[in-house]
């Protein structure tokens, strides 16, 4: 019998077996490809690290989260307002408008920090990806490959970044690495401590001393207790029209 | 006097000797110096044996000497990126690799390494450092 084959067959036939010989020639060479050890898988996917600020129970003339976090993150402090770094600052705010109150209205101290905004506009504008939002949703800066550039500085609508005009001498907590001159920087919300299923430092110290105005936690996970201030309360985000997403809620705003 | 005209044949070999001369001068100034100096500019791998734990370095150390920098870059990227800790911590190196000036900076010194992990990262050196750093 002699074998017939048009044009339209040949290639048919020949892509198959092409097809079928190339995959299972490929098989092993992907196989031997992965790595013998694997990395270790991140825990992090699924979670929104979240913080709940409660200003009715914020003591004015309290600095005990700021302290707290200068000692555990190592935050540079000159005594120079040009070159001081403050993850977490305090800001006394007044009325100005008739229905706030008007001017001579009773005064607020507002808890600053990075936001951790669910669309960091920092992040965005980091040309090295230095500055990134991890998978917890928590916001941070990988000083390894920071370039000083300070477009996140810019960008950030909650001038919660700070950059390291000098190298810092102070170092209190050598757990923890300092920053060396020539990188932004801002709040992390102690990522290191989170990994360890620590609370960060600010709002740990607030329990301590019993105020109890900072709250730490899952926003994503109904049983804690940021969710739940979150839904049972009325809170508030600063900015919320910009559309960033902050992942910081404040109570009594 | 024309250039062709100078280097005729006679003072062509005189110029191409010279100039075989003049290349391979470096390379012959080296090896002598190597040889004078018995080699000693390539710096000996020092390592503090003392610590009981030294049969439990996290890898073996051939490996550990020629790829430390790729595994601590590793390291790096999932402890920074994907908050995953593994346990090795630039700082857990001191505790059998006492002395950072042995350990580090001699090798790197000679290959021109500009390392710059330690004007961030603390590396106890002595059991007083280590216990006043709270490690």
């Amino acid at each position: 019998m002699r074998w017939v084959m048009d044009r339209r067959d040949f290639i048919k036939r020949g892509g198959t077996i092409l097809a079928g010989a190339s995959g299972a020639l490929s098989l092993p060479v992907v196989s031997s490809c992965t790595p013998e050890v694997p990395h270790g898988a991140s825990t992090l996917a699924g979670k929104r690290m979240g913080m709940v600020i409660d200003l009715t129970k914020c003591r004015s003339g309290c600095t005990a989260c700021m302290d707290a976090c200068r000692e555990e993150n190592n935050v540079a402090f000159f005594g120079d307002p040009r070159w001081d770094v403050h993850w977490l600052r305090k800001v006394n705010i007044r009325p100005t408008e008739e229905y706030e109150g008007g001017e001579g209205g009773a005064e607020k101290t507002v808890l600053l920090m990075c936001n951790h905004c669910d669309d960091p506009p920092c992040a965005q504008v980091c040309p090295v990806q230095a500055t990134y939002k991890r998978e917890d949703g928590i916001v941070l800066v990988d000083h390894h490959r920071c370039i000083g550039c300070r477009y996140c500085m810019i960008a950030c609508p909650y001038n919660a970044r700070y950059f390291n005009w000098r190298e810092n001498e102070d170092w209190p907590n050598k757990e923890y690495p300092k920053r060396s001159h020539g990188v932004a920087e801002s709040c992390n919300f102690c990522a290191h401590l989170v990994d360890q299923m620590k609370l960060p430092a600010c709002v740990q110290t607030c329990q301590d001393i019993g105020a109890g105005a900072l709250v730490f936690g899952d926003l994503n996970d109904p049983q804690s207790e940021v969710a739940r201030l979150v839904a049972e309360r009325s809170t508030k985000r600063i900015r919320e029209d910009w559309g960033t997403e902050p992942k910081v809620y404040y109570i009594g705003l | 006097m024309k250039l062709s005209t100078a280097l005729n044949r006679e003072n062509r070999g005189v110029a191409a000797t010279v100039l075989v001369i003049l290349i391979l001068l470096p390379l012959a100034a080296s090896i002598v110096g190597f040889v004078v100096r018995g080699g000693r500019d390539v710096p000996e791998v020092f390592l503090e044996k003392a610590d009981p734990r030294w049969d439990a370095c996290v890898r073996e150390t051939e490996y550990m000497r020629f790829y430390h920098m790729d595994f601590l870059k590793e390291i790096r990227e999932d402890v920074v990126r994907s908050g995953v800790k593994g346990g090795v911590t630039l700082a857990g190196c001191g505790d059998c690799h006492r002395n950072r000036d042995q350990f580090c900076d001699r090798c790197h010194q000679a290959a021109s390494v500009n390392l710059d992990c330690f004007g961030c990262h603390f590396y106890p050196e002595t059991d007083a450092e280590r216990i006043s750093a709270g490690m």
